[in-house]
């Protein structure tokens, strides 16, 4: 055990007690138990709509509690701002930073300062500024007068993190903080986080990644529907089966409908191709097609362009460049209406701002796409009657709540299969959901999983993104892989698992180190080189640089192939440190594990030569492999 | 007996149904409005009264149905007074070169021009129809002093008046067509894909684009109808003066607005009703009609209406308030 768990006599520092909460008409928390001790790095685990973010952002001031008692440092505390929050030491780093972007890093690090009256020494904050990075062993890593803007999320991260050591705070929350980062920066952040616990300080590590939880957290506490089911239990006893049981509930085991074919996808024609298409900043080059009968899933790290995306291709979001077809025709830009009388569908990310007509009843907000595909000067509600009520069977939904007033009265999940069904009425081609579960309870998650799967075996394609790999594993059938604006994978999800799929999706920015190694390899010895995933005789390439033509490895970064199927076959086959020929003394290949710094697996990385040329010494290869992956 | 006890909730319930619309309370507000007007006056319910104040209503209860669109898609018009004033002297001028329909046509056509470009600087732009729509309400009425060379235009044809003084059944044709706006309007606004997707915008304009809704259409539509609709007002007003006069419609955009307000749209759109403005605009006439009847010094009547505007707003939020928990 690398850190043991803490022990009984480690002081208490937050515990609370059958906290609740409730907004609107939604109980977001029906009984929270919680507690952190110093020197802890403790998981708050939960599904989307848990009640993990609630809990999270009562203990940092954003929300009050209705009841229930909270305890910091044995005194009962009720916080009415984040302000208090921070005065007795209270501190979050959430994923939509807090940052001010058009100050500078100082700025931002010493900003609960910027409101005190007087003269600001900025060489004192500058000194101590230094002192906090030096604290957590990032001295060099941010540049004090650059804009917040132009940093990269990693790097704001840390500074939300001096911002919070700025302040002297004792605990810390980070909310979902991986979302967003490369696993190379995730390690990073990992080691600034272990620094913390040794201080002495608590950290709550709000994820659903449970293989991070599992490789830095001392104690877990998991929340289901709003309570805490399982409290403050040390990892170390767990294992990853109990977890999920945990945060699942028993009786839902396996919500994911159906296992897909091993590594064969439902192969219906193209019905949706995109090619090369932009939507400037975000979108820079995406191209993929999506097949009747699959469901398609878009994935890769928040902020990766995936939603602006499927925006660019509907019509919501204007393009740069690009085309779009749809059943063989091509799709105009900027105009939904003809997307959708095309026959595409579009459930949109954020319900209450782009999908939610506060306003209308609920049967029209489930014939509002109809009123948009609908020609004439009615409104020709009378058309969709019996597919409406079908609809309705479906969705479990008594049809007297259709002339609810208001669509807000419902759960979550009630809305989302409600816009689901605003477009179901409709029979799309191609239905397209961006984030389809996003504060969803669990139970109907498994319905929206079960309803998709039927939109597909109807001979309908089905787009999902989503930022939870895990669901996005669980449901698609094919997964493309998004990462900085442009397509890089176009992969059976078969083949994938989530670290894949988390290596895959790095940022191209992480990606450029890697890029240069393997260029100096290929450029420096007048070969090839990749990076790869080995195993089982397939191999997925996140990189490959060919420096000669003659020496084309046989596949494409974000290409999967059978590895007897290369050109390297018996290099493949071996994996050993040494340059291995293939049979037919055409070129011969060293293929060397990558480890990072805290020993997780990053794949392989190769280089092919020809045989006749002067080999470099493993070693020397070894050793400058060895360095890029540590900072990774 | 079991059957009467939910015979009873039921009947309860719709009850309560019927009680939580506003348009509702607001009609119970008129009615108690008018007892209370009728207790005071002896005058104020008599036939000839009630058809004056029916007369009194038509010109603001027009200007209203075009300023319950705008409202409803969250927009607001401050210039379909001076829009009325300047379409009034275009009308003016213009019957003094073509007949009556064609002048008619012209007035109107001008009036729905100006709500065009308002309500394409809204729309296109980006820009606050506040701020435009005031604008507009400056130049307007700077067009109309202009146009008129600051006098009224007095010769007026005496065959205009036919459009206010001809009865049909009893009825003046000028109260004919508000009754036949209103349920032009309220029709257009229920069983209309257009008038479905004038709420759905006010409501959530992004989700009425992604559901494929023509968002823009429908926000500039409703200044056309707006500034059409002023010049349709305004034409009523010379008809029964026969004078065209630059100072027409003066502040009317403050009894529209009032009236829309009264009626339950809110100002942020997606709610609102034509029967509520219609009830708003009776509400505002009759206060004012029985104002006057009572001898109160119309230096005062404003004071009083604007109190009983607040008034009525206050009590209506709180009753609402209350009902919804």
């Amino acid at each position: 055990m690398q850190h043991p768990p803490p022990q009984g006599d480690k002081p208490l520092l937050l515990a609370a007690r059958d906290v609740t909460k409730t907004f609107d008409r939604t109980r977001a928390l029906a009984g929270a138990d919680f507690e952190l001790a110093e020197g802890e790095i403790h998981g708050l685990l939960g599904a989307n709509g848990a009640g993990k973010s609630t809990l999270s952002k009562i203990i940092s001031g954003h929300h009050s509690f209705d009841s229930g008692e909270m305890l910091y440092r044995g005194q009962s505390i009720r916080l009415r701002n984040t302000r208090d929050a921070l005065r007795i030491g209270i501190a979050i780093v959430m994923q939509e930073t807090s940052l001010v972007p058009d100050l500078t890093v100082l700025e931002n690090i010493f900003l609960p300062e910027l409101g005190r009256p007087g003269r600001l020494d900025y060489a004192a904050m500058r000194e101590r500024g230094r002192v906090i990075l030096d604290s957590l062993g990032q001295s060099d890593s941010l540049p004090f007068d650059w804009k917040v803007r132009q940093l990269s999320s990693a790097q704001k991260q840390l500074v939300e993190i001096a911002k919070a050591l700025g302040v002297g705070a004792k605990l810390i929350i980070f909310d979902e903080p991986t979302a967003a980062l490369s696993p190379g920066e995730v390690s990073r952040l990992f080691d600034v986080m272990a620094r913390l616990r040794e201080t002495g300080r608590g950290l709550v590590f709000v994820s659903h990644r449970l293989e991070e939880v599992f490789s830095i957290t001392d104690r877990v506490t998991v929340m289901r529907e709003g309570r805490t089911v399982l409290k403050a239990h040390p990892t170390a006893d767990l294992s990853q089966a109990e977890l999920i049981r945990a945060m699942v509930g028993a009786e839902l085991g396996a919500i994911y409908t159906e296992p897909h074919g091993q590594g064969e996808t439902p192969g219906g024609p193209a019905i949706l191709e995109v090619s090369h298409l932009a939507a400037q900043p975000q979108v820079k080059d995406v191209s993929f097609s999506a097949r009747a009968g699959e469901i398609l899933g878009l994935g890769g790290l928040v902020g990766a362009g995936r939603s602006e995306t499927v925006e660019a291709i509907f019509g919501l979001r204007p393009r740069s460049g690009g085309e779009v077809r749809l059943a063989g025709r091509d799709l105009r830009a900027n105009d939904p209406q003809a997307a959708i009388r095309a026959g595409l569908g579009f459930v949109a990310e954020d319900r209450r701002t782009q999908n939610i007509v506060p306003d209308l009843s609920v049967k029209e907000n489930l014939l509002l796409a109809h009123l948009g595909a609908h020609r004439g000067f009615l409104r020709g509600y009378q058309s969709r009657e019996r597919k409406v009520s079908e609809l309705l069977q479906r969705l479990g939904l008594p049809e007297e709540r259709l002339m609810d007033a208001s669509m807000l009265n419902f759960s979550g999940g009630m809305q989302q299969k409600i816009i689901m069904a605003r477009w179901l009425l409709l029979s799309p081609k191609v239905l397209i959901l961006d984030e389809p579960t996003k504060g969803v309870d669990i139970g109907t998650r498994a319905g929206i999983y079960a309803m998709l799967r039927d939109i597909v075996a109807e001979g309908a394609a089905v787009i999902v993104v989503s930022s939870d790999f895990e669901e996005l594993l669980g449901i698609s059938d094919r997964i493309v892989v998004v990462s900085d604006g442009c397509t890089i994978a176009d992969l059976p999800s078969a083949m994938l698992d989530e670290e894949k799929l988390t290596l895959l999706a790095a940022p191209r920015t992480s990606m450029a180190h890697n890029t240069a190694m393997l260029e100096h390899f290929a450029r420096e010895h007048g070969g090839a080189g990749f990076w790869a995933l080995v195993e089982e005789g397939r191999i997925i390439c996140l990189n490959a640089v060919v420096a000669n033509a003659a020496l084309d490895p046989g596949f494409k970064a974000g290409e999967a192939c059978i590895a007897a199927q290369t050109q390297i076959p018996r290099a493949l086959s071996r994996r050993e440190p040494i340059f291995v020929p293939e049979a037919d003394n055409g070129r011969t290949t060293l293929l060397l594990p990558m480890r990072n710094s805290r020993g997780h697996d990053l794949g392989w990385v190769g280089l092919s030569l020809f045989p006749d040329a002067e080999l470099p010494q493993p070693e020397a290869i070894k050793a400058r492999i060895d360095s890029i992956a540590a900072a990774l | 007996m079991a059957s009467t006890t939910a015979g009873a909730t039921m009947r309860g319930s719709r009850f309560k149904m019927l009680a939580q619309r506003l348009e509702v309370r607001m009609l119970a507000l008129a009615l108690v409005i008018g007892f209370c007007l009728s207790l005071l006056s002896p005058y104020f319910l008599t036939h000839s009264n009630i058809f004056n104040m029916l007369d009194q209503s038509v010109v603001i209860g027009i200007v209203a149905v075009g300023m319950t669109f705008v409202i409803l898609t969250g927009g607001i018009d401050l210039s379909v007074g001076s829009v009325a004033g300047l379409t009034g002297i275009i009308l003016g001028l213009s019957l003094q070169h073509m007949p009556i329909v064609p002048a008619i046509a012209v007035a109107v056509l001008a009036g729905g021009g100006i709500g065009l470009v308002s309500g394409l600087l809204i729309n296109l732009f980006g820009l606050a129809a506040f701020v435009v729509t005031l604008g507009v309400m400056a130049i307007g009425r700077s067009l109309a002093y202009i146009l008129s060379g600051q006098t009224a235009i007095s010769d007026i044809p005496e065959g205009m008046q036919d459009i206010v003084y001809t009865n049909f059944l009893g009825v003046p044709s000028n109260i004919l067509f508000l009754i036949t706006l209103y349920i032009v309007a309220w029709a257009y606004l229920t069983y209309t894909k257009g008038g479905r997707t004038i709420y759905a915008v006010g409501s959530n304009k992004e989700a009425a684009r992604a559901a494929g809704l023509n968002t823009l259409f429908y926000s500039v539509l409703p200044y056309v109808l707006s500034g059409a609709l002023s010049a349709v007002a305004v034409t009523f007003s010379i008809s029964q003066l026969l004078s065209a006069d630059p100072l027409m419609g003066n502040a009317m955009e403050l009894d529209a607005i009032a009236a829309v307000v009264i009626g339950g749209a809110s100002l942020y759109g997606g709610r609102g009703s034509m029967i509520g403005t219609l009830i708003g605009v009776f509400i505002m006439v009759m206060i004012r009609n029985g104002l006057n009847l009572m001898g109160v010094s119309p230096f005062w009547q404003g004071s009083a209406i604007g109190t009983i505007i607040i008034l009525a707003l206050l009590v209506e939020r709180l009753v609402s308030s209350r009902a919804s928990r």
